[in-house]
C-alpha cells in the first residue's frame, strides 16, 4: 500500500465544532443533590445541580494500561497533602498497582469521604484539595461527618443505569454553617504484588464541585449530600 | 420557606436524578470518529457521530477511581457494586502473604452486524476478526492519550484484501486484571466486558488495500 505524506498525521483530535452541545446526546451525567434538614428533621431545602468536575487524579486512575504501555513517564498523582507519586502500572509482580482486597493483607483503596468546604477554586481539574475544608467536629464552623454510603448495585431503569454515593453531616456547632464546595476523597494504596513495595498514598481528591449556590445548615440540623452517576440518562 | 417534608427514601430516589435542571449541557460527551484512506493513502471519508450507548460495565469501571475497591479501610472485602456488576471476587484468597492488585485495559472492537443496545451487552453482533482473510481487518496497536479531562482511544486498521470491508458497529472493550502472587510467580485472573456499543449512522467502508483510523473520545469536560 502506498502512503502519501498526509497519512503520517493520524492525529484526529475532536474538531472544535463537534463540541456543539446543542447537538449532543448525553451518555453520562453526574448530579449533586443536597437535602438540608432542621433540628427536627424536617426538610428545609433541596439543592440540585449537575456535577461537572472530575479531577486530574480521576483521569489518571481511569486511564487503561495501554496508556501506560505507550508512555514510559506514567502519570503523576497528587494527594490531599500535596505529595506526588508517579504511577506506572503493568500486569506483573514488581510494579505497584491499585490494591484489591486480599484476605491476608489490608492496604485499602477505598472511598474515604465526601468532604465539604467553605471556599471555592476556579479550576476543578487541577484541584487536589478543597479550598477551605470544613473540619469534622462540633466546634464553631465545623460539621460532624457521618460515614459515606455506596450503592451495593447499579440501579437500572430502561436503558439508563446509575449508582449513588451519599454522606450525612450534622451541625452541632452552635451556629449556622455554610458550605460552598464539595469533593470526593479516595484513599489510594499502590502496592507491588510480591515485593512488598509501595505504600498507602493517602487521600486523593477525585471529584470536585463548587456549589451553584451556598447551602446553609442550621444549628442542630443536617445535610445529606448525594452524588449520582448515570449512563444513558 | 419550608419545603414539605420528604416521607421516604423513595422520595429521595426521585430527587437524585433531577430531570428539570437548566440545560447546562451534559457532564460527559463522547464521540466516535473514523477516517478512511484509499490504497494510496488519500483521505476519502471522514465520519463523526456522538457515542450514545455506555453499558453498566462502564459505569462500574469508572466507579473504581471514586469508590475504590475496598468497602472501607478496616475490612478486606470488595465493594459490593464491583462484585455484583463486574463479577469480581469479594476477596482474593489464593495467597494471603502478599497483596492483590487491580488494573484494566481497553480495546476497540469493530464489527459488521447490528443489534439492539442493552446495558448488559457483552459483545458485538458480528465482530470483524483481526487478520488478512476475506472480511477481516488487520488491527494495529491501540493509541491512548488524554488532554485535560478528555481521553482519546484510537485504532488503525488496514484492509489487506482485494475487497472492501464494511464496518457497521463499534465497541469499547475492557479487561480487568486481578493480579496476585501464587507459588513463586505472579498470576492474574481476567474479566472482560463491553464498555460501550454503537452502530454507525452510515456504514464505514474500508476499501481494498486501504486503511482506516477509528477514534473514541471520552470527554468529562462538563
Amino acid at each position: 500500500m502506498m502512503i502519501d505524506k498526509g497519512i503520517e498525521d493520524i492525529d484526529i483530535r475532536m474538531p472544535n465544532d463537534a463540541y456543539d452541545t446543542g447537538k449532543d446526546v448525553s451518555t453520562f451525567n453526574a448530579y449533586l443533590v443536597a437535602v438540608v434538614r432542621d433540628y427536627e428533621g424536617r426538610v428545609i431545602k433541596v439543592h440540585r445541580q449537575r456535577s461537572h468536575s472530575p479531577t486530574a487524579n480521576f483521569i489518571g486512575l481511569l486511564l487503561p494500561l495501554q496508556y501506560y504501555m505507550n508512555n514510559s513517564s506514567g502519570f503523576t498523582f497528587k494527594n490531599a497533602s500535596g505529595s506526588t507519586r508517579t504511577y506506572q502500572p503493568a500486569v506483573g509482580c514488581a510494579t505497584p498497582e491499585i490494591t484489591y482486597p486480599n484476605n491476608g493483607r489490608n492496604f485499602p483503596t477505598t472511598l474515604t469521604m465526601i468532604q465539604v468546604g467553605s471556599g471555592s477554586q476556579s479550576n476543578p481539574f487541577t484541584a487536589y484539595v478543597l479550598a477551605a475544608p470544613i473540619a469534622n467536629g462540633s466546634g464553631a464552623g465545623q460539621l460532624i461527618y457521618g460515614q459515606p454510603s455506596v450503592s451495593s448495585n447499579i440501579t437500572v431503569s430502561g436503558s439508563s443505569a446509575y449508582f449513588t454515593i451519599s454522606q450525612t453531616f450534622n451541625n452541632n456547632s452552635g451556629g449556622t454553617v455554610t458550605i460552598t464546595e464539595v469533593g470526593i476523597l479516595t484513599n489510594t494504596s499502590f502496592y507491588s504484588t510480591n515485593l512488598g513495595g509501595g505504600s498507602n498514598f493517602g487521600n486523593v481528591l477525585v471529584w470536585y464541585d463548587v456549589l451553584s449556590s451556598p447551602i446553609s445548615i442550621p444549628n442542630g440540623g443536617s445535610v445529606t449530600i448525594y452524588f449520582t452517576f448515570t449512563v444513558n440518562p | 420557606m419550608v419545603t414539605p417534608d420528604l416521607v421516604s427514601e423513595e422520595d429521595i430516589a426521585k430527587l437524585i436524578i433531577p430531570d428539570d435542571l437548566p440545560d447546562e449541557g451534559p457532564t460527559f460527551k463522547a464521540y466516535i470518529e473514523a477516517k478512511v484512506y484509499d490504497k494510496e493513502g488519500h483521505l476519502i471519508q471522514y465520519h463523526r457521530q456522538p457515542m450514545r450507548s455506555l453499558t453498566q460495565y462502564f459505569l462500574a469501571l469508572m466507579a473504581i477511581p471514586i469508590i475504590g475497591t475496598y468497602q472501607n479501610a478496616s475490612t478486606s472485602q470488595a465493594q459490593d457494586l464491583l462484585v455484583n456488576v463486574l463479577g469480581l471476587p469479594s476477596q482474593q484468597s489464593v495467597n494471603t502473604e502478599y497483596t492483590a492488585n487491580i488494573v484494566w485495559n481497553w480495546a476497540i472492537q469493530l464489527g459488521s452486524g447490528t443489534q439492539t443496545f442493552s446495558l448488559t451487552l457483552n459483545s458485538l453482533a458480528a465482530p470483524i476478526l483481526n487478520g488478512t482473510g476475506a472480511g477481516q481487518l488487520s488491527y494495529g496497536s491501540l493509541g491512548v492519550s488524554y488532554g485535560g479531562s478528555s481521553i482519546y482511544i484510537s485504532l488503525q486498521v488496514t484492509n489487506a484484501t482485494s475487497s472492501a470491508v464494511s464496518v457497521t458497529e463499534i465497541g469499547l472493550q475492557g479487561t480487568i486484571y486481578i493480579i496476585y502472587f501464587s507459588g513463586s510467580s505472579c498470576t492474574n485472573t481476567t474479566y472482560s466486558f463491553l464498555l460501550s456499543y454503537d452502530t454507525f449512522s452510515t456504514p464505514i467502508s474500508v476499501p481494498a488495500y486501504g486503511m482506516a483510523v477509528f477514534q473514541i473520545t471520552l470527554s468529562f469536560a462538563g
